[in-house]
C-alpha cells in the first residue's frame, strides 16, 4: 500500500499540518479573548501573524518543489 | 504632505516588476493547454525588449486609480474636512493609529509612508482581481467546454509571482536599509551575532559561539523572508482565483453563479487579511531589528 502512493504526498502532509497548526491558534486566541476581551486587538495581532507563519510552510511545499 | 510618497512607492514596485524575472514561459504554456489558470500570467505585447503581461496592466490600472482617487479626492486639503477626505482621513488615521500600537510611534513616523502604501495597494489590487471581467475579457479560441479565453486583458495582480516577489524585495532593501540606519553597522552585526544577556567569564566565552550559530540561522531566515512573504501573498491570490473557476465550472453553465458566490465572500476576506498580513510581517521584521536602539542601558533585561 505504501509503495503505490506517489505524487504530491508532501503537500498533503504539510496541508495537513499548517491546518492543525491555524486551528490551534485558532483556539487559542478564541480563549484568549475569551478571558481578556479588552486584548482583542493585540491578540489579533499575533494570531494573524503565527497563522501567516504556519500557513506558509505549505507554500513552501507547493512552489519549492520542481516536480518530476 | 504623507500623501506624496505614495506614488512613490508604487511605481518603485512596478518598475522593478519590469524587470523581475519573467520566467517560467514553457511552464505556461503546458498549463495554458488544460483548464484553470496557467500559474504564470500570460504576455499580451513587447514594449522593445520588455514583456508586458495582463497582471502589468491591472497593476498600472489599480496604482493609476489610487493615485488619482487621492488627488481628485484631496485635491485640495481643507481644515474641515468633506466629502472623500473624509474617508482618506479615516483610513489614514486608523492605519496610522493601528501600524503606531505594533511598532511605535518613532517608527511608524519614519515607515508609515511605505506601509500604509503597501497595504492599500494589495488590498485594492485583491479586490479589483475579483470584478467580473477582470480574467474573462480578452483573447481565446473556442475549445471543446466553448469559447477559452487563453490571454484574458486582466489578471490579479498579485496572481504574479513577479509582482509578489517585487514588493517582497522592496522591502528588503528598505529593511536593510533602516537597520543600518537604526544600528549602525557595527550595531547591525552586533545585532545578529552578538552575545545577549550580559553573561562574563567562561560561560560568557561558551556563549559567544552558541549566539554566533544562532546568528547564522538568523541571516538564513531573513534570507528566507521575501520567498516565504512573495509565496504566501501568490499562493493564496492564485489559489483563490483557481478556486472561484473550479466553483463556477461545478455549477455548469446554469448555477455556476450560485456555487461561486459564497466563495467570492470568502476572497473579499482572504484579500484584506493577506494585505494586512503582508503589511504586519513587514513591519514587525522592521520592528525586530530597529527595536533594540530605543533601549539602551538595559542590559540583561531584554532578550
Amino acid at each position: 500500500m505504501i509503495a503505490e502512493m506517489s505524487g504530491n504526498i508532501h503537500v498533503a502532509a504539510a496541508a495537513l499540518g499548517a491546518a492543525i497548526g491555524v486551528g490551534l491558534i485558532g483556539k487559542g486566541a478564541a480563549e484568549a479573548v475569551g478571558r481578556n476581551p479588552g486584548a482583542a486587538t493585540k491578540i489579533l495581532v499575533q494570531a494573524i501573524l503565527s497563522t501567516a507563519f504556519a500557513e506558509g510552510i505549505v507554500f513552501f511545499a507547493l512552489f519549492l518543489w520542481n516536480g518530476k | 504632505m504623507r500623501w506624496s510618497s505614495l506614488p512613490v512607492a508604487l511605481a518603485a514596485a512596478t518598475g522593478l516588476q519590469v524587470c523581475g524575472l519573467a520566467a517560467d514561459h514553457g511552464a505556461h504554456a503546458e498549463a495554458a493547454a488544460q483548464q484553470g489558470l496557467p500559474s504564470a500570467a500570460p504576455i499580451l505585447f513587447h514594449v522593445g525588449p520588455l514583456p508586458v503581461t495582463n497582471s502589468m496592466v491591472l497593476t498600472w490600472v489599480v496604482a493609476l486609480i489610487l493615485v488619482l482617487a487621492v488627488r481628485l479626492g484631496v485635491g485640495t486639503l481643507r481644515q474641515i474636512p468633506e466629502g472623500a477626505q473624509n474617508f482618506w482621513e479615516w483610513l489614514v488615521e486608523g492605519l496610522y493609529d493601528f501600524l503606531g500600537g505594533i511598532i511605535g510611534p518613532d517608527l511608524v513616523r519614519k515607515t508609515f509612508w511605505f506601509f500604509s502604501a503597501l497595504f492599500l495597494f494589495v488590498v485594492t489590487t485583491n479586490w479589483f482581481g475579483l470584478l467580473p471581467g477582470v480574467g474573462t475579457i480578452g483573447w481565446g479560441h473556442p475549445g471543446d467546454h466553448g469559447f477559452h479565453v487563453s490571454e484574458p486583458l486582466l489578471r490579479g495582480a498579485n496572481a504574479d509571482f513577479n509582482m509578489t516577489f517585487a514588493m517582497a524585495l522592496v522591502f528588503f532593501v528598505l529593511w536593510t536599509v533602516w537597520a543600518l540606519q537604526a544600528n549602525g553597522p557595527v550595531g547591525f552585526l552586533k545585532h545578529l551575532f552578538g552575545a545577549k544577556g550580559g553573561l562574563g567569564g567562561f560561560i560568557g566565552l561558551v556563549l559567544v559561539v552558541v549566539f554566533f550559530a544562532a546568528g547564522l540561522l538568523e541571516v538564513v531566515s531573513i534570507l528566507f523572508r521575501p520567498v516565504s512573504l512573495s509565496f504566501r501573498l501568490y499562493g493564496n491570490v492564485f489559489a483563490g482565483e483557481n478556486m472561484l473557476e473550479s466553483m463556477t465550472h461545478l455549477g455548469g453553465v446554469n448555477w455556476g453563479w450560485l456555487t461561486a458566490l459564497p466563495f467570492y465572500f470568502m476572497e473579499l476576506l482572504v484579500g484584506l487579511v493577506q494585505a494586512l498580513v503582508f503589511m504586519l510581517l513587514t513591519a514587525v521584521f522592521t520592528l525586530l531589528i530597529c527595536a533594540h536602539d530605543e533601549e539602551p542601558g538595559e542590559e540583561g533585561s531584554h532578550h
